[in-house]
Protein backbone atom coordinates (compact mmCIF):
# COMPACT_ATOMS: atom_id res chain seq x y z
CA UNK A 1 0.00 0.00 0.00
CA UNK A 2 2.21 2.83 1.32
CA UNK A 3 6.06 1.40 0.48
CA UNK A 4 8.41 2.72 -1.09
CA UNK A 5 8.75 2.49 -5.41
CA UNK A 6 11.35 -0.16 -5.19
CA UNK A 7 9.19 -2.39 -2.38
CA UNK A 8 6.09 -2.43 -4.63
CA UNK A 9 8.03 -3.32 -7.71
CA UNK A 10 9.44 -6.15 -6.26
CA UNK A 11 5.88 -7.01 -4.92
CA UNK A 12 4.97 -7.34 -7.86
CA UNK A 13 7.63 -8.58 -9.52
CA UNK A 14 7.52 -11.82 -6.89
CA UNK A 15 3.62 -11.47 -7.31
CA UNK A 16 3.64 -11.98 -11.04
CA UNK A 17 6.51 -14.75 -10.73
CA UNK A 18 4.26 -16.98 -8.20
CA UNK A 19 1.76 -17.13 -10.72
CA UNK A 20 3.85 -17.91 -13.32
CA UNK A 21 4.95 -21.04 -11.38
CA UNK A 22 1.44 -22.01 -10.55
CA UNK A 23 0.30 -21.50 -14.62
CA UNK A 24 3.03 -23.08 -15.82
CA UNK A 25 1.31 -26.47 -15.88
CA UNK A 26 -1.67 -25.47 -17.25
CA UNK A 27 0.04 -23.78 -20.11
CA UNK A 28 2.46 -26.92 -20.73
CA UNK A 29 -0.99 -29.07 -20.94
CA UNK A 30 -2.27 -26.73 -23.11
CA UNK A 31 0.33 -26.63 -25.39
CA UNK A 32 0.79 -30.39 -25.10
CA UNK A 33 -2.88 -30.43 -26.90
CA UNK A 34 -0.93 -28.55 -29.96
CA UNK A 35 1.69 -31.01 -30.00
CA UNK A 36 2.42 -33.78 -32.73
CA UNK A 37 3.42 -36.63 -31.42
CA UNK A 38 7.51 -36.69 -31.89
CA UNK A 39 7.00 -32.99 -29.93
CA UNK A 40 5.56 -34.56 -27.00
CA UNK A 41 8.40 -36.90 -26.61
CA UNK A 42 11.40 -34.94 -26.94
CA UNK A 43 14.07 -34.06 -24.60
CA UNK A 44 14.84 -32.45 -23.35
CA UNK A 45 10.81 -31.04 -23.30
CA UNK A 46 9.79 -28.71 -25.94
CA UNK A 47 8.38 -25.10 -23.99
CA UNK A 48 8.01 -23.00 -26.72
CA UNK A 49 9.74 -24.21 -30.08
CA UNK A 50 7.13 -26.49 -31.80
CA UNK A 51 4.70 -26.34 -34.35
CA UNK A 52 1.30 -26.40 -33.60
CA UNK A 53 -1.01 -28.72 -34.66
CA UNK A 54 -5.27 -29.21 -34.50
CA UNK A 55 -4.71 -32.91 -35.28
CA UNK A 56 -5.59 -33.71 -31.57
CA UNK A 57 -8.74 -31.53 -31.43
CA UNK A 58 -9.84 -33.08 -34.48
CA UNK A 59 -9.14 -36.90 -32.98
CA UNK A 60 -10.85 -36.20 -29.87
CA UNK A 61 -14.21 -33.84 -30.92
CA UNK A 62 -14.25 -34.97 -34.42
CA UNK A 63 -13.95 -31.26 -36.39
CA UNK A 64 -12.25 -31.02 -38.95
CA UNK A 65 -10.60 -28.37 -39.36
CA UNK A 66 -8.69 -28.42 -42.53
CA UNK A 67 -7.86 -32.06 -43.42
CA UNK A 68 -8.60 -34.81 -40.96
CA UNK A 69 -11.55 -35.78 -39.05
CA UNK A 70 -12.39 -38.22 -37.51
CA UNK A 71 -9.51 -41.09 -36.82
CA UNK A 72 -7.81 -43.77 -35.29
CA UNK A 73 -4.73 -42.66 -33.01
CA UNK A 74 -1.51 -44.62 -33.41
CA UNK A 75 -2.59 -45.62 -29.58
CA UNK A 76 -4.98 -47.81 -31.51
CA UNK A 77 -8.00 -46.85 -29.81
CA UNK A 78 -10.44 -44.80 -31.38
CA UNK A 79 -10.66 -41.30 -28.89
CA UNK A 80 -13.49 -39.41 -30.72
CA UNK A 81 -14.93 -37.91 -27.28
CA UNK A 82 -17.53 -35.46 -28.63
CA UNK A 83 -20.07 -37.70 -26.63
CA UNK A 84 -18.55 -37.88 -23.54
CA UNK A 85 -18.30 -34.12 -23.10
CA UNK A 86 -22.07 -34.57 -24.21
CA UNK A 87 -22.73 -36.86 -21.44
CA UNK A 88 -20.86 -34.27 -18.50
CA UNK A 89 -22.68 -31.72 -19.81
CA UNK A 90 -26.41 -32.83 -19.52
CA UNK A 91 -25.43 -34.84 -15.71
CA UNK A 92 -23.52 -31.42 -14.88
CA UNK A 93 -26.18 -29.51 -15.75
CA UNK A 94 -29.90 -31.67 -14.74
CA UNK A 95 -28.12 -32.88 -11.36
CA UNK A 96 -27.05 -28.50 -10.34
CA UNK A 97 -30.55 -28.11 -11.61
CA UNK A 98 -32.06 -30.72 -9.31
CA UNK A 99 -29.88 -29.51 -6.29
CA UNK A 100 -30.87 -25.74 -6.76
CA UNK A 101 -34.36 -26.61 -6.73
CA UNK A 102 -34.21 -28.38 -3.97
CA UNK A 103 -32.04 -26.95 -1.47
CA UNK A 104 -33.66 -23.67 -2.28
CA UNK A 105 -36.38 -24.80 -1.02
CA UNK A 106 -34.99 -26.04 1.86
CA UNK A 107 -32.69 -23.46 2.68
CA UNK A 108 -35.50 -20.87 3.08
CA UNK A 109 -37.15 -22.97 5.68
CA UNK A 110 -34.10 -22.98 7.42
CA UNK A 111 -33.50 -19.56 6.99
CA UNK A 112 -36.85 -18.01 7.49
CA UNK A 113 -39.19 -20.39 10.01
CA UNK A 114 -38.39 -20.94 13.70
CA UNK A 115 -38.63 -24.99 14.49
CA UNK A 116 -37.32 -27.40 17.41
CA UNK A 117 -34.33 -28.79 16.22
CA UNK A 118 -33.58 -26.26 13.18
CA UNK A 119 -29.99 -26.35 13.90
CA UNK A 120 -29.04 -29.90 14.18
CA UNK A 121 -30.53 -30.24 10.90
CA UNK A 122 -28.40 -27.56 9.52
CA UNK A 123 -25.70 -30.13 11.69
CA UNK A 124 -26.74 -33.30 10.00
CA UNK A 125 -26.67 -31.57 6.54
CA UNK A 126 -23.25 -30.45 7.01
CA UNK A 127 -22.40 -33.83 8.42
CA UNK A 128 -23.45 -35.32 4.87
CA UNK A 129 -20.92 -33.86 3.59
CA UNK A 130 -18.22 -35.13 5.11
CA UNK A 131 -19.01 -39.01 4.09
CA UNK A 132 -16.54 -39.85 1.90
CA UNK A 133 -17.52 -40.84 -1.79
CA UNK A 134 -16.45 -44.23 -1.39
CA UNK A 135 -18.69 -45.12 1.08
CA UNK A 136 -21.68 -43.98 -0.84
CA UNK A 137 -20.64 -45.20 -3.91
CA UNK A 138 -19.98 -49.01 -2.76
CA UNK A 139 -23.58 -49.46 -1.55
CA UNK A 140 -24.98 -47.21 -4.39
CA UNK A 141 -23.15 -49.54 -6.91
CA UNK A 142 -25.57 -53.08 -5.70
CA UNK A 143 -28.49 -50.75 -5.17
CA UNK A 144 -27.96 -49.14 -8.89
CA UNK A 145 -27.59 -52.51 -10.72
CA UNK A 146 -30.37 -53.59 -8.58
CA UNK A 147 -32.68 -50.92 -10.09
CA UNK A 148 -30.78 -50.94 -13.56
CA UNK A 149 -29.57 -47.00 -12.74
CA UNK A 150 -26.02 -47.99 -13.50
CA UNK A 151 -24.67 -46.22 -17.17
CA UNK A 152 -28.11 -43.87 -16.63
CA UNK A 153 -28.29 -40.44 -16.94
CA UNK A 154 -30.81 -40.50 -14.24
CA UNK A 155 -28.03 -42.20 -11.78
CA UNK A 156 -25.83 -40.26 -12.05
CA UNK A 157 -28.04 -37.10 -12.16
CA UNK A 158 -29.29 -38.12 -8.63
CA UNK A 159 -25.61 -39.20 -7.13
CA UNK A 160 -24.13 -36.01 -8.46
CA UNK A 161 -26.71 -34.23 -7.31
CA UNK A 162 -27.14 -35.52 -3.36
CA UNK A 163 -23.29 -34.56 -3.66
CA UNK A 164 -24.02 -31.20 -4.42
CA UNK A 165 -26.79 -30.80 -1.65
CA UNK A 166 -24.80 -30.25 1.23
CA UNK A 167 -22.67 -27.13 -0.42
CA UNK A 168 -25.74 -25.84 -1.72
CA UNK A 169 -28.28 -25.86 1.30
CA UNK A 170 -25.81 -24.26 3.55
CA UNK A 171 -24.97 -21.56 0.73
CA UNK A 172 -28.51 -20.61 0.03
CA UNK A 173 -29.05 -20.35 3.79
CA UNK A 174 -26.54 -17.62 3.92
CA UNK A 175 -28.03 -15.66 0.58
CA UNK A 176 -31.31 -16.16 2.18
CA UNK A 177 -29.76 -14.71 6.02
CA UNK A 178 -28.60 -11.72 4.13
CA UNK A 179 -31.71 -10.58 3.46
CA UNK A 180 -34.06 -9.07 5.85
CA UNK A 181 -36.59 -10.77 6.73
CA UNK A 182 -38.50 -7.93 7.73
CA UNK A 183 -39.47 -8.19 4.02
CA UNK A 184 -41.29 -11.38 4.76
CA UNK A 185 -42.83 -9.91 7.74
CA UNK A 186 -44.26 -7.19 6.26
CA UNK A 187 -45.48 -9.07 3.26
CA UNK A 188 -47.08 -11.54 5.41
CA UNK A 189 -49.11 -9.01 7.14
CA UNK A 190 -50.45 -7.88 3.20
CA UNK A 191 -51.84 -11.46 3.34
CA UNK A 192 -49.46 -13.25 1.08
CA UNK A 193 -48.89 -16.51 1.47
CA UNK A 194 -45.02 -18.12 2.02
CA UNK A 195 -44.45 -19.66 -1.24
CA UNK A 196 -45.95 -16.70 -2.84
CA UNK A 197 -43.19 -14.72 -0.77
CA UNK A 198 -40.31 -17.33 -1.18
CA UNK A 199 -41.64 -16.81 -5.07
CA UNK A 200 -42.39 -13.29 -5.76
CA UNK A 201 -39.94 -11.56 -3.43
CA UNK A 202 -37.10 -13.97 -2.16
CA UNK A 203 -36.03 -15.61 -4.95
CA UNK A 204 -35.88 -12.80 -6.90
CA UNK A 205 -33.54 -10.87 -4.34
CA UNK A 206 -31.39 -14.30 -4.43
CA UNK A 207 -30.64 -14.10 -7.80
CA UNK A 208 -27.10 -13.83 -7.54
CA UNK A 209 -26.38 -16.54 -5.35
CA UNK A 210 -28.68 -18.98 -7.00
CA UNK A 211 -26.24 -18.15 -10.26
CA UNK A 212 -23.23 -18.60 -7.73
CA UNK A 213 -24.81 -22.09 -6.17
CA UNK A 214 -25.48 -23.38 -9.36
CA UNK A 215 -21.84 -22.35 -10.85
CA UNK A 216 -20.48 -24.51 -8.14
CA UNK A 217 -22.82 -27.57 -8.47
CA UNK A 218 -22.22 -27.38 -12.41
CA UNK A 219 -18.07 -27.40 -12.02
CA UNK A 220 -17.90 -29.90 -8.68
CA UNK A 221 -20.15 -32.37 -10.49
CA UNK A 222 -18.14 -31.47 -14.09
CA UNK A 223 -14.90 -32.53 -12.10
CA UNK A 224 -16.17 -35.57 -9.90
CA UNK A 225 -14.34 -38.83 -10.35
CA UNK A 226 -15.91 -41.51 -7.68
CA UNK A 227 -18.84 -41.92 -8.36
CA UNK A 228 -18.61 -41.61 -12.40
CA UNK A 229 -16.02 -44.33 -12.32
CA UNK A 230 -18.26 -46.75 -9.89
CA UNK A 231 -21.49 -45.70 -11.58
CA UNK A 232 -21.15 -45.92 -15.27
CA UNK A 233 -19.39 -48.91 -17.12
CA UNK A 234 -19.66 -48.41 -21.32
CA UNK A 235 -22.31 -46.60 -22.56
CA UNK A 236 -22.23 -43.69 -20.34
CA UNK A 237 -19.31 -41.56 -19.47
CA UNK A 238 -18.24 -38.40 -17.96
CA UNK A 239 -15.04 -36.55 -18.97
CA UNK A 240 -12.69 -37.03 -16.00
CA UNK A 241 -13.48 -40.84 -15.86
CA UNK A 242 -12.64 -41.42 -20.20
CA UNK A 243 -9.45 -39.30 -19.53
CA UNK A 244 -7.74 -42.39 -18.20
CA UNK A 245 -8.56 -44.31 -20.87
CA UNK A 246 -6.14 -42.61 -23.00
CA UNK A 247 -3.38 -44.83 -21.17
CA UNK A 248 -3.66 -47.92 -23.65
CA UNK A 249 -1.16 -50.56 -23.79
CA UNK A 250 0.32 -49.13 -26.63
CA UNK A 251 1.74 -45.76 -24.90
CA UNK A 252 -0.34 -42.97 -23.67
CA UNK A 253 -2.19 -40.55 -25.86
CA UNK A 254 -0.72 -37.73 -24.55
CA UNK A 255 -1.96 -35.25 -26.98
CA UNK A 256 -5.44 -36.43 -27.59
CA UNK A 257 -5.81 -36.30 -23.53
CA UNK A 258 -4.46 -32.61 -23.52
CA UNK A 259 -6.83 -31.57 -26.29
CA UNK A 260 -9.68 -32.76 -24.23
CA UNK A 261 -8.41 -31.51 -21.15
CA UNK A 262 -8.11 -28.01 -22.17
CA UNK A 263 -10.74 -28.34 -23.82
CA UNK A 264 -12.93 -28.84 -20.98
CA UNK A 265 -11.55 -26.63 -18.35
CA UNK A 266 -12.85 -23.60 -21.27
CA UNK A 267 -16.28 -23.68 -20.44
CA UNK A 268 -15.74 -24.07 -16.23
CA UNK A 269 -13.14 -21.12 -16.04
CA UNK A 270 -15.77 -19.12 -17.87
CA UNK A 271 -18.83 -19.73 -15.73
CA UNK A 272 -16.72 -19.24 -12.37
CA UNK A 273 -15.03 -15.84 -13.18
CA UNK A 274 -19.07 -14.73 -13.78
CA UNK A 275 -19.70 -15.38 -9.95
CA UNK A 276 -16.11 -14.75 -8.95
CA UNK A 277 -17.75 -12.14 -6.40
CA UNK A 278 -19.76 -15.26 -4.39
CA UNK A 279 -16.74 -17.74 -5.09
CA UNK A 280 -15.04 -17.57 -1.52
CA UNK A 281 -18.41 -17.85 0.23
CA UNK A 282 -19.14 -20.99 -2.11
CA UNK A 283 -15.72 -22.40 -1.79
CA UNK A 284 -16.21 -22.46 2.09
CA UNK A 285 -19.72 -23.19 2.01
CA UNK A 286 -21.57 -20.01 3.04
CA UNK A 287 -19.70 -19.57 6.15
CA UNK A 288 -17.32 -16.99 4.80
CA UNK A 289 -18.64 -14.03 3.57
CA UNK A 290 -16.79 -11.64 1.04
CA UNK B 1 -61.88 -31.01 1.19
CA UNK B 2 -58.81 -33.30 1.64
CA UNK B 3 -57.14 -31.29 -1.63
CA UNK B 4 -58.17 -27.74 -0.10
CA UNK B 5 -56.52 -29.03 3.23
CA UNK B 6 -53.08 -30.75 1.75
CA UNK B 7 -52.58 -27.23 -0.20
CA UNK B 8 -53.21 -24.89 2.82
CA UNK B 9 -50.65 -27.39 4.50
CA UNK B 10 -48.30 -27.18 1.54
CA UNK B 11 -48.13 -23.11 1.57
CA UNK B 12 -48.19 -23.19 5.69
CA UNK B 13 -45.72 -22.20 7.78
CA UNK B 14 -44.81 -25.48 8.61
CA UNK B 15 -41.40 -26.16 7.37
CA UNK B 16 -42.01 -29.89 6.17
CA UNK B 17 -43.21 -29.34 2.64
CA UNK B 18 -39.76 -27.25 2.26
CA UNK B 19 -37.64 -29.57 3.64
CA UNK B 20 -39.65 -32.84 2.13
CA UNK B 21 -37.48 -33.23 -0.93
CA UNK B 22 -34.01 -32.71 0.80
CA UNK B 23 -34.73 -35.21 3.90
CA UNK B 24 -36.20 -37.44 1.20
CA UNK B 25 -33.07 -37.52 -0.94
CA UNK B 26 -30.57 -37.33 1.90
CA UNK B 27 -32.29 -40.53 3.77
CA UNK B 28 -32.09 -42.44 0.38
CA UNK B 29 -28.52 -41.52 -0.77
CA UNK B 30 -26.60 -41.18 2.62
CA UNK B 31 -28.25 -42.69 5.25
CA UNK B 32 -30.17 -46.10 3.71
CA UNK B 33 -25.80 -46.56 1.89
CA UNK B 34 -24.79 -46.20 5.76
CA UNK B 35 -27.10 -49.00 7.03
CA UNK B 36 -26.39 -51.21 4.26
CA UNK B 37 -22.47 -50.60 4.51
CA UNK B 38 -23.30 -51.97 8.10
CA UNK B 39 -24.94 -54.68 7.10
CA UNK B 40 -22.45 -55.81 4.16
CA UNK B 41 -19.16 -55.30 6.66
CA UNK B 42 -21.24 -58.34 8.64
CA UNK B 43 -21.20 -60.26 5.29
CA UNK B 44 -18.97 -61.46 2.52
CA UNK B 45 -18.97 -62.86 -1.39
CA UNK B 46 -17.91 -66.06 -1.87
CA UNK B 47 -16.68 -66.52 -5.02
CA UNK B 48 -17.36 -70.38 -5.35
CA UNK B 49 -21.24 -69.63 -4.73
CA UNK B 50 -21.44 -66.70 -5.76
CA UNK B 51 -23.45 -65.38 -3.14
CA UNK B 52 -23.28 -63.21 0.43
CA UNK B 53 -22.48 -65.17 3.55
CA UNK B 54 -22.82 -63.79 6.58
CA UNK B 55 -19.30 -63.83 8.72
CA UNK B 56 -20.08 -62.26 11.86
CA UNK B 57 -17.31 -60.15 13.08
CA UNK B 58 -14.59 -61.35 10.93
CA UNK B 59 -14.07 -58.52 8.79
CA UNK B 60 -14.01 -56.24 11.89
CA UNK B 61 -11.36 -58.73 13.51
CA UNK B 62 -9.28 -58.41 10.23
CA UNK B 63 -8.96 -54.53 10.28
CA UNK B 64 -6.74 -55.45 13.42
CA UNK B 65 -4.42 -58.25 11.40
CA UNK B 66 -4.07 -55.99 8.13
CA UNK B 67 -1.20 -54.75 7.73
CA UNK B 68 -2.29 -52.89 4.47
CA UNK B 69 -4.91 -51.42 6.56
CA UNK B 70 -2.88 -49.71 8.75
CA UNK B 71 -0.56 -48.76 6.05
CA UNK B 72 -3.64 -46.82 4.49
CA UNK B 73 -4.35 -45.22 7.64
CA UNK B 74 -0.18 -43.74 8.06
CA UNK B 75 -0.33 -42.73 4.46
CA UNK B 76 -3.62 -40.92 4.79
CA UNK B 77 -2.52 -39.30 7.55
CA UNK B 78 0.56 -37.88 5.96
CA UNK B 79 -1.01 -36.81 3.44
CA UNK B 80 -3.66 -34.72 5.15
CA UNK B 81 -1.10 -33.73 7.31
CA UNK B 82 1.73 -32.58 4.61
CA UNK B 83 -1.09 -31.32 1.87
CA UNK B 84 -2.54 -28.93 5.06
CA UNK B 85 0.71 -27.48 5.60
CA UNK B 86 1.86 -26.84 2.65
CA UNK B 87 -1.35 -25.40 1.30
CA UNK B 88 -2.05 -23.22 4.41
CA UNK B 89 1.50 -21.83 4.73
CA UNK B 90 1.79 -21.18 0.60
CA UNK B 91 -1.09 -20.23 0.78
CA UNK B 92 -1.48 -17.14 3.43
CA UNK B 93 2.05 -16.51 1.97
CA UNK B 94 0.81 -15.90 -1.49
CA UNK B 95 -2.73 -14.18 -0.26
CA UNK B 96 -0.44 -11.80 1.52
CA UNK B 97 1.60 -10.72 -1.30
CA UNK B 98 -1.32 -10.80 -3.74
CA UNK B 99 -3.28 -8.28 -0.79
CA UNK B 100 -2.52 -5.38 -3.35
CA UNK B 101 -4.80 -3.35 -5.10
CA UNK B 102 -1.99 -2.54 -7.54
CA UNK B 103 -2.34 -2.43 -11.10
CA UNK B 104 -2.36 -6.27 -12.67
CA UNK B 105 -3.21 -7.85 -8.89
CA UNK B 106 -7.21 -8.51 -9.93
CA UNK B 107 -6.12 -10.71 -13.05
CA UNK B 108 -3.41 -12.77 -11.19
CA UNK B 109 -5.76 -13.60 -8.87
CA UNK B 110 -8.20 -14.51 -11.55
CA UNK B 111 -5.74 -16.55 -13.22
CA UNK B 112 -4.90 -18.58 -9.13
CA UNK B 113 -8.86 -19.51 -10.26
CA UNK B 114 -7.92 -21.73 -12.66
CA UNK B 115 -6.68 -24.72 -10.89
CA UNK B 116 -9.62 -25.12 -9.51
CA UNK B 117 -12.17 -25.78 -12.22
CA UNK B 118 -9.84 -28.85 -13.74
CA UNK B 119 -10.91 -31.95 -12.86
CA UNK B 120 -8.69 -33.95 -9.99
CA UNK B 121 -8.36 -36.76 -12.16
CA UNK B 122 -6.82 -34.50 -15.45
CA UNK B 123 -4.82 -32.58 -12.94
CA UNK B 124 -3.87 -36.26 -12.30
CA UNK B 125 -2.77 -36.88 -15.43
CA UNK B 126 -0.88 -33.43 -15.91
CA UNK B 127 1.42 -34.76 -13.34
CA UNK B 128 1.73 -37.57 -14.87
CA UNK B 129 3.15 -36.49 -18.33
CA UNK B 130 5.06 -34.38 -16.39
CA UNK B 131 6.76 -36.36 -13.92
CA UNK B 132 7.20 -39.00 -16.52
CA UNK B 133 11.08 -40.07 -16.25
CA UNK B 134 11.89 -39.59 -20.25
CA UNK B 135 9.87 -36.84 -21.38
CA UNK B 136 8.36 -35.24 -17.92
CA UNK B 137 9.44 -31.42 -17.39
CA UNK B 138 9.53 -31.89 -13.84
CA UNK B 139 11.32 -34.87 -13.91
CA UNK B 140 13.64 -33.35 -16.60
CA UNK B 141 14.09 -30.36 -14.66
CA UNK B 142 14.86 -32.40 -11.04
CA UNK B 143 17.85 -34.70 -12.91
CA UNK B 144 18.76 -31.93 -14.65
CA UNK B 145 19.96 -30.13 -11.40
CA UNK B 146 20.89 -33.53 -9.96
CA UNK B 147 18.43 -33.69 -7.70
CA UNK B 148 16.48 -36.18 -8.94
CA UNK B 149 18.32 -40.10 -10.36
CA UNK B 150 17.19 -40.67 -13.56
CA UNK B 151 17.04 -44.47 -12.55
CA UNK B 152 14.59 -43.90 -9.86
CA UNK B 153 11.33 -42.48 -11.80
CA UNK B 154 9.47 -39.87 -9.31
CA UNK B 155 6.05 -42.24 -9.14
CA UNK B 156 7.21 -45.44 -9.48
CA UNK B 157 10.27 -45.07 -6.92
CA UNK B 158 8.09 -45.93 -3.28
CA UNK B 159 9.84 -43.19 -1.24
CA UNK B 160 9.29 -40.46 -3.42
CA UNK B 161 5.89 -41.24 -5.25
CA UNK B 162 3.72 -39.99 -1.95
CA UNK B 163 5.76 -36.88 -3.02
CA UNK B 164 5.01 -36.45 -6.38
CA UNK B 165 1.24 -37.27 -5.86
CA UNK B 166 1.17 -34.60 -3.09
CA UNK B 167 2.88 -31.98 -5.71
CA UNK B 168 -0.46 -31.97 -7.99
CA UNK B 169 -2.59 -31.74 -4.74
CA UNK B 170 -0.48 -28.86 -3.69
CA UNK B 171 -0.75 -27.42 -6.76
CA UNK B 172 -4.50 -27.66 -7.40
CA UNK B 173 -5.39 -26.90 -4.15
CA UNK B 174 -2.90 -23.70 -2.61
CA UNK B 175 -5.12 -21.29 -4.63
CA UNK B 176 -8.40 -22.15 -2.82
CA UNK B 177 -6.28 -21.28 0.32
CA UNK B 178 -4.95 -18.02 -0.69
CA UNK B 179 -8.76 -17.12 -2.35
CA UNK B 180 -10.10 -17.78 1.13
CA UNK B 181 -7.58 -15.86 3.08
CA UNK B 182 -7.57 -13.32 0.25
CA UNK B 183 -11.23 -12.57 1.39
CA UNK B 184 -10.27 -13.04 4.59
CA UNK B 185 -7.66 -10.35 4.50
CA UNK B 186 -9.83 -7.65 2.93
CA UNK B 187 -12.52 -7.91 5.60
CA UNK B 188 -9.59 -7.05 8.17
CA UNK B 189 -10.45 -3.53 9.77
CA UNK B 190 -7.68 -1.01 8.89
CA UNK B 191 -7.64 0.09 13.18
CA UNK B 192 -5.59 -2.20 14.98
CA UNK B 193 -2.69 -1.74 11.98
CA UNK B 194 -3.15 1.88 12.06
CA UNK B 195 -2.07 1.54 16.24
CA UNK B 196 0.80 -0.63 15.47
CA UNK B 197 2.69 1.07 12.61
CA UNK B 198 2.60 4.22 15.34
CA UNK B 199 3.80 1.77 17.78
CA UNK B 200 6.29 1.02 15.27
CA UNK B 201 5.83 -2.65 15.27
CA UNK B 202 7.76 -4.74 12.49
CA UNK B 203 5.55 -6.48 9.94
CA UNK B 204 6.43 -9.84 11.26
CA UNK B 205 5.16 -8.55 14.35
CA UNK B 206 2.49 -7.39 13.21
CA UNK B 207 1.28 -10.49 11.39
CA UNK B 208 1.96 -13.02 14.46
CA UNK B 209 -0.24 -10.76 16.56
CA UNK B 210 -2.82 -8.99 14.88
CA UNK B 211 -3.25 -10.36 11.48
CA UNK B 212 -3.12 -14.22 12.52
CA UNK B 213 -5.08 -13.85 15.89
CA UNK B 214 -8.05 -12.10 13.39
CA UNK B 215 -8.16 -14.36 10.59
CA UNK B 216 -8.52 -17.28 13.53
CA UNK B 217 -11.92 -18.34 12.05
CA UNK B 218 -11.38 -17.57 8.29
CA UNK B 219 -8.44 -20.04 9.08
CA UNK B 220 -10.24 -22.50 10.94
CA UNK B 221 -13.22 -22.59 8.46
CA UNK B 222 -10.28 -23.05 5.53
CA UNK B 223 -9.02 -26.10 7.31
CA UNK B 224 -12.25 -27.76 8.11
CA UNK B 225 -13.31 -27.56 4.48
CA UNK B 226 -10.18 -28.79 3.03
CA UNK B 227 -9.21 -31.49 5.71
CA UNK B 228 -12.61 -33.38 4.91
CA UNK B 229 -11.54 -33.50 1.11
CA UNK B 230 -8.12 -34.05 2.23
CA UNK B 231 -8.80 -37.01 4.25
CA UNK B 232 -11.10 -38.58 1.27
CA UNK B 233 -8.11 -38.54 -1.59
CA UNK B 234 -8.94 -40.64 -4.46
CA UNK B 235 -8.54 -39.08 -7.59
CA UNK B 236 -4.88 -38.19 -7.58
CA UNK B 237 -3.90 -41.27 -5.99
CA UNK B 238 -5.70 -43.89 -8.69
CA UNK B 239 -4.76 -42.07 -12.05
CA UNK B 240 -1.14 -41.31 -10.80
CA UNK B 241 -0.55 -44.60 -9.12
CA UNK B 242 -2.78 -46.99 -7.88
CA UNK B 243 -1.65 -47.06 -4.73
CA UNK B 244 1.64 -48.44 -5.73
CA UNK B 245 4.50 -49.11 -6.32
CA UNK B 246 4.04 -51.39 -3.26
CA UNK B 247 1.45 -49.98 -1.28
CA UNK B 248 3.26 -46.64 -0.74
CA UNK B 249 0.44 -44.23 -1.84
CA UNK B 250 -2.04 -46.11 -0.86
CA UNK B 251 -4.98 -44.21 0.51
CA UNK B 252 -7.91 -45.46 2.78
CA UNK B 253 -10.47 -44.51 0.11
CA UNK B 254 -8.54 -46.64 -2.83
CA UNK B 255 -7.94 -49.03 -0.91
CA UNK B 256 -11.58 -49.69 0.26
CA UNK B 257 -12.17 -49.16 -3.49
CA UNK B 258 -10.10 -51.40 -4.71
CA UNK B 259 -10.93 -54.34 -2.11
CA UNK B 260 -14.56 -53.67 -3.57
CA UNK B 261 -14.31 -53.33 -7.26
CA UNK B 262 -10.92 -55.12 -7.74
CA UNK B 263 -10.51 -57.80 -5.24
CA UNK B 264 -14.79 -58.24 -5.18
CA UNK B 265 -14.28 -58.41 -0.86
CA UNK B 266 -17.58 -56.55 -1.18
CA UNK B 267 -17.79 -56.68 2.80
CA UNK B 268 -14.41 -55.66 3.56
CA UNK B 269 -14.66 -53.27 1.44
CA UNK B 270 -18.02 -52.11 3.01
CA UNK B 271 -15.82 -52.08 5.96
CA UNK B 272 -12.83 -49.91 5.36
CA UNK B 273 -15.55 -47.44 4.05
CA UNK B 274 -16.86 -47.26 6.90
CA UNK B 275 -14.04 -46.71 9.12
CA UNK B 276 -12.97 -44.36 6.91
CA UNK B 277 -16.18 -42.22 7.50
CA UNK B 278 -16.42 -42.64 10.78
CA UNK B 279 -12.44 -41.04 11.35
CA UNK B 280 -13.52 -38.20 9.09
CA UNK B 281 -16.67 -37.92 11.70
CA UNK B 282 -14.74 -37.59 14.74
CA UNK B 283 -12.09 -35.86 13.67
CA UNK B 284 -14.12 -33.01 11.73
CA UNK B 285 -16.94 -33.13 14.36
CA UNK B 286 -14.00 -32.70 17.49
CA UNK B 287 -12.50 -29.93 14.86
CA UNK B 288 -15.23 -27.93 14.58
CA UNK B 289 -16.17 -28.19 18.38
CA UNK B 290 -12.36 -26.92 19.50
CA UNK B 291 -12.17 -23.99 16.96
CA UNK B 292 -16.31 -22.98 17.44
CA UNK B 293 -16.78 -23.45 13.68
CA UNK B 294 -20.58 -22.06 13.13
CA UNK B 295 -23.18 -22.48 10.07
Amino acid sequence: MNGSFSTRMLRTIAAWVVVAVFFFPIYYWTSVAFKHGNDIFNRPPKLFAFTPTFDNFQKVFGISLGSGGITVTPGGGNFYMAPRVWDSIVIATLSTLLAVVIATLAAYALSRMNFRGRHSFVGWVLSTRMMPPVAVAVPMFFIYKNFGLIDTYTGMVLIHALMNLPLAVLLMKSFFDDIPSEIDESAIVDGASRFMIFRRIVLPMAKGGIAATAVLCFIFSWTEFLFALTLTTTSLKTVPVVSSTFVTSIGTAWGNMAALGAASIIPAFIFILLVQKHLVRGLTMGSLKQ
Amino acid sequence: MRVAQARRFVISDHPLPWLAPLVAILLVFTVYPLIYNIWLSFHEFVPRRRALEFVGTENWVQLGNDTRFWQSLVITFTYFAIALVFELVLGMAIALLLDSDGFGFGFLRGVLTMTLVIPPAIVGMMYLLMEDPQFGVISYLLQSIGLLNPNNPILATASTALAGVLVAEIWQWTPFMVLIFLAGLRALPPEPYEAAMIDGASSFQIFRRITLPMMSKVIAIAVLVRGIDLFRVFDYVFVMTSGGPGASTYSLSLYAWQQTFSFVKWGYGATLSLVTLVIILVIANVFIRIAKVRW
